[in-house]
């Protein structure tokens, strides 16, 4: 059974050997648990992604609590499991082929929003052919090449999301600033226009003179 | 749910994903999917921040474990001002292309119908495919009469291109947040200078006021 599925598996591997395999990076709001699942079409293909939570919500802290994440394979292991990450990069090898499963848990009641990208790189080896057919090296180099430049894809993708997430910080102190100073200038002047009104009604006449 | 449920399940969607592919690969070039599960009520909603100019292609199917009963879904996609891209009812697969015209959010969001509500939730397969991976390269092979290797490594070449122009883009975000970092840090130093200022202005005119006022109520 298991050997028919990967004959069928890498007969479906090479035909498509010529299409690049690329998802872009999704943003998904996560109120509680979201999960993502993605088919690894053939045993040994790199899984690699990463994810960064883009939707800060934090007043007082200065980090994050962060998100937990969990990928877990189609067998039910759970392979890679972090608690309370605002972003990470993770990268695997397929122990096999399957659906496998990425699961974000929010444990505030704010929902918060994550970009992700995941991306499945396959190199064509011996193991995926019929018995008849032939390995040409050039395109197992073209196919290592095509994947160096997908990982340099999904480093941009991480970079671009922290980007993103470091400039609403920044835009954010901007306003932070204007706005809190504005408003403790007019504080501080109606706390002071305030006390000189206490002090005239100490002073005035319906008290009396020296009767404070 | 039980292990063996959950072995039944995963050699389920591999015979699905098995037919789902054979009827794909005549259409156009296949590229990974995200499953999402759609919830039986309210919405769930995928979202991209695009720059313009850029295609995005995408494919949507559903994906049922039933035999007979095959939910169905709607999907509505939204460009950043709001415009309506794409919008269908009660299918249980469509696709949409566009090439976008302004940058922003772009949110594509699904929802079961509510005939079908009650089915739990609903396995949809995305594949959303924006800029070079959306390049339609049989048009290119065809026009240009390349194949095979050279083929190949035209894509390369696409690839390095995209890559390069990801660069200059991430340089010039970094370029926009440093001037708005250094602006902020004058910002700081001046207000505090303003702060300390306001209030020995303050305190300057209260006294001057009080002294006046005690003078008039001839208690000085």
């Amino acid at each position: 059974m298991e050997s028919k599925w990967g004959k069928i598996w890498g007969l479906i591997g090479l035909l498509l050997l010529n299409f690049v395999n690329n998802v872009s990076s999704l943003s998904l709001t996560i109120t509680k648990v979201e999960c993502v699942y993605e088919i690894v079409r053939s045993e040994g293909d790199i899984v690699s992604g990463n994810f960064v939570v883009v939707d800060h919500h934090i007043f007082w802290s200065s980090d994050h609590p962060g998100l937990d994440f969990s990928i877990t394979s189609p067998g039910g292991d759970i392979l890679h499991n972090l608690k309370g990450t605002s972003g990470d990069k993770f990268s695997f090898k397929a122990p096999r082929s399957g659906l496998y499963q990425f699961c974000f848990h929010n444990p505030l009641s704010t929902p918060e929003t994550i970009a992700f990208y995941i991306h499945i790189g396959h190199i064509p080896n011996e193991h995926n052919l019929a018995k008849n057919e032939h390995l040409d090296p050039i395109n197992v180099k073209i196919a290592e090449l095509r994947e160096a430049l997908e990982a340099v894809t999904t480093e941009q993708k991480y970079l671009k999301s922290r980007d993103a997430v470091h400039r609403s910080t920044n835009e954010s102190t901007k306003t932070r600033v204007i706005g809190y100073t504005v408003g403790e200038y007019m504080l501080l002047t109606i706390a002071s226009v305030l006390q000189v009104i206490y002090i005239r009604r100490l002073f005035s006449k319906s008290v009396g003179y020296n009767r404070i | 749910m039980s292990g063996n449920a959950k072995l039944r399940r995963s050699v389920m969607f591999q015979a699905v994903l098995l037919v789902v592919l054979m009827l794909a690969l005549s259409n156009a070039p296949v590229g990974d999917a995200i499953w999402l599960n759609v919830p039986p009520t309210g919405t769930k909603c995928v979202s991209e921040e695009i720059q313009s100019n850029v295609v995005v292609l995408s494919d949507y199917v559903v994906v049922s474990d039933d035999h007979g009963h095959v939910p169905t879904i709607s999907a509505k996609v939204t460009s950043p001002y709001g415009n309506n891209l794409h919008h269908k009812e009660n299918v249980t697969h469509g696709q949409f292309a566009f090439t976008t015209q302004e940058a922003g959010n772009y949110l594509a969001c699904f929802w079961t119908d509510s005939h079908t509500r009650g089915a739990g939730e609903v396995s949809v397969n995305i594949e959303w495919k924006t800029g070079i991976a959306a390049k339609d390269w049989e048009s290119v092979a065809r026009k240009e009469k390349i194949e095979g290797v050279e083929l190949e490594l035209r894509k390369l070449e696409g690839a390095v291109e995209a890559i390069h122009e990801n660069l200059l883009y991430l340089r010039d975000r970094e370029a926009e947040m440093r001037a708005t970092s250094e602006n902020t840090n004058a910002r700081v130093a001046w207000f505090s200078i303003m702060s300390l200022g306001i209030c020995i202005v303050v305190s300057g005119s209260q006294i001057w006021y009080l002294k006046r006022y005690f003078q008039k109520k001839k208690l000085i």
